[in-house]
């Protein structure tokens, strides 16, 4: 149920000539927002968002993509300079690397982190428990 | 050439000095003495926890139905209780509340079906360590003591 | 040889994280081509607390109080655009008292963090009068948030499906008061301001970001107004009743930084004037919709986005039918507008790197979230 907000779904690999076309076609040319969503049950496990807005037409546009452990999809830079920030982003907290990205580093996290947080892999406690028996020296959870 | 003159004889930057002289005895100062003078604080302020006594009787209002402990989202509050065989109902033992990790946010004042748990007007929270945070039932009931710097 | 002599090599400077201009932690890494800048390297981070992870751990009424503490500055704002996207998931509407009140309380909110904005930006520059006098106002509109409320800064406002407290007596007698008390104010801010030949100097095509950069970059807010694109999501999809009130958009014509301090002081004028119209008509009526205690919105998702003080805040909500949402994820318009920072110091100078981080109206709390 999406709530009257109108979402397209697309494959992985023909993301980049859709955004290209959303662009000069339909004048979609304000990238609103990029993320991803990560469901460990499917085989595709991750899910990239494109959120696009037109001001011509004053419209909100999903685009959704399921992609798998490992694909490296391509960047939107290009074709959207916002992407720059919000592709540093998804690579640090999901892992999802995206190949032609000029300087795909660590945004928010400092560099020598470890680990995906927004994955959904084991419970909260066990990931942050190694950093911090390390530093802290107690159980983490306390 | 009235714009030269103005430049010349800097009327913009007098504007300015102009309003900064005005202020110079202002009709209402709004520094507080602090230690001296209490702020006055609003009714509804989310300050210190309080469990409240039934002023009738003097027993607890609480009947240690969980319920604040439910919608903490920092789960702070322990309750436990025993199950009084007279009455039929829990009565309370032991309340724990966990102030140094507590956002105020009031979700559990506004959880509690008997106004037992309420958020006070009090903000003067400070403790000498970590452990000291953590209140008991006695503590909460009486609420904590600043010391007081008035002369 | 007097050509390699006098050769300038590229200096690499750090404005570090702790910095009194850079509102907040936010590190700056300056390559300086003697005192012009060549390229900047921002490095955020320092602030990160994890706030979508803890999102997924509590439930929706839990996690409301986590959200004011994100833009710490205009935390209505931020309550305001987490309770639209949730009421939106669940099909609730509230109810027209509760849609009126939330529109004085935002309204008021967008006038403290401009207030802020100024105060701090001024001192930036190197004025230091207007920081007392914009924080004294805003003293005053932080005593009826905690009349209202209960607290000054993280507010916790709103609920879903409404409010939860009633609006105080003299709700109304307060904000009209303050309302009529402030408008002198602003002229004065403007008397001490806009005409001054230094702050003109300091600002006056610094940091011009045209209208095409803007929109590639995603940059939204009095920036994106500043550029001359006359939008404000408040006019193009209205949300809590804001098409009941008659209000205009500032727009500026360059897009430099005094042009953006102008949007802004228009913004509050305007602000004014929409608090005034919405409590000359606050509806009677129940304050809260029904919404069941134990909260298990249907499967889906929704994008949600308001227009807050520093640009458009958009929340985009998963839910997988428990009481934990499955993801929220916040589009922090502080972070997108700090992307075009690069592009606006171009050739600028040191001193105007600061006056442009300033002009964006940045808060790490959002940035980094």
């Amino acid at each position: 149920m999406y709530v009257g907000q109108k979402v397209l779904v697309v494959e992985a690999s023909a993301v980049r000539e859709i955004l290209e076309t959303l662009l000069l076609e339909w004048e979609f040319d304000f990238l609103v927002d990029l993320t991803a969503v990560d469901y460990p049950a499917r085989p595709a496990r991750f899910e990239l968002i494109y959120i696009l807005y037109s001001f011509a037409r004053n419209e909100r546009l999903r685009v959704k993509c399921s992609i798998a452990l490992g694909d490296r999809p391509c960047t939107a830079t290009g074709i959207f300079p916002t992407a720059n920030w919000l592709e540093r982003e998804v690579f640090d907290m999901f892992g999802i690397e995206f190949s032609g990205h000029p300087d795909l580093r660590r945004l928010l996290l400092p560099e020598d982190w470890e680990g995906f947080p927004l994955r959904r892999d084991g419970s909260i406690l066990a990931m942050d428990n190694r950093w911090v028996r390390e530093n802290l020296g107690i159980e983490s959870g306390q | 050439m009235i714009r030269l003159l103005k430049k010349i004889l800097l009327l913009d930057l007098l504007q300015g000095l102009w309003v900064t002289f005005r202020n110079q005895h202002p009709k209402h100062i709004y520094t507080e003495q602090y230690p001296i003078e209490r702020p006055k604080v609003a009714e509804r302020f989310r300050g210190a926890p309080r469990l409240n006594i039934n002023p009738d009787n003097g027993e607890t209002l609480c009947i240690s139905c969980d319920l604040c402990a439910i919608a903490c989202p920092e789960n702070l509050i322990v309750v436990t209780s025993v199950r009084n065989p007279v009455t039929k109902r829990k009565d309370l033992t032991t309340f724990v509340y966990d102030t140094s990790r507590c956002m105020f946010c009031g979700l559990c004042e506004d959880a509690c079906p008997v106004d037992a748990l309420e958020l006070t007007q009090d903000f003067e929270l400070a403790s000498y360590t970590r452990e000291g945070l953590i209140w008991d039932r006695q503590t909460l009931e009486e609420g904590p003591k600043p010391t007081r710097y008035t002369s | 040889m007097a050509q390699t002599f006098l050769d300038s090599n590229e200096l690499v400077l750090n404005m570090g994280p702790q910095h009194p201009s850079t509102h907040g932690v936010l590190r700056v890494i300056l390559k300086l081509d003697g005192e012009k800048v060549t390229g900047t390297e921002c490095v955020i981070g320092y602030l990160h607390r994890g706030v979508e992870k803890i999102a997924e751990n509590r439930t929706y009424q839990m996690f409301a109080p986590y959200v004011d503490r994100m833009d710490y500055i205009a935390a209505v704002s931020n309550g305001l655009g987490y309770v639209l996207a949730v009421e939106r998931l669940i099909g609730v509407e509230a109810p027209p008292r509760a849609q009126a009140a939330r529109v004085i309380l935002t309204e008021l909110n967008r006038i403290a963090s401009h207030l802020f904005w100024l105060g701090t930006h001024a001192l930036d520059i190197g004025a230091i009068t207007p920081l007392f006098y914009t924080l004294r106002e805003r003293e005053e509109v932080l005593k009826i948030f905690e009349n209202y409320c209960g607290a000054r800064l993280t507010t916790h406002a709103f609920r879903i499906g409404g409010l939860q407290y009633e609006l105080y007596e003299g709700f109304e007698a307060e904000v009209t008061s303050f309302c009529d008390w402030f408008i002198p104010k602003i002229d004065e801010y403007e008397e001490l301001l806009t005409n001054n030949r230094i702050w003109k100097e300091r600002l006056v095509g610094v940091g011009i970001l045209n209208a095409t950069d803007c929109r590639r970059y995603g940059v939204t807010g009095p920036v994106l107004r500043a550029a001359g694109v006359k939008w404000d999501l408040r006019k193009a999809q209205p949300y809590s009743g804001y098409d009941q009130y008659d209000f205009e958009i500032p727009v500026g014509t360059n897009a430099d930084t005094y042009d953006r301090y102008l949007v802004r002081m228009e913004e509050m004028r305007q602000s004014l004037r929409i608090i005034r119209q919405a409590v000359a008509a606050i509806p009677a009526g129940p304050i809260m919709a029904k919404v069941p205690k134990v909260l298990k919105p249907p499967v889906g998702e929704v994008y949600v986005s308001i227009e807050a003080p520093k640009g458009e805040l958009g929340y985009f909500i998963v839910s997988d039918g428990t009481l934990n949402p499955y993801r929220v994820r916040v589009r922090p318009p502080s972070l997108i507008n700090l992307q075009a920072l690069d592009q606006m110091v171009k050739g600028a100078l040191v001193a105007d790197v600061v006056a442009i981080i300033g002009t964006l109206d940045i808060v790490l709390g959002e940035i980094d979230r």
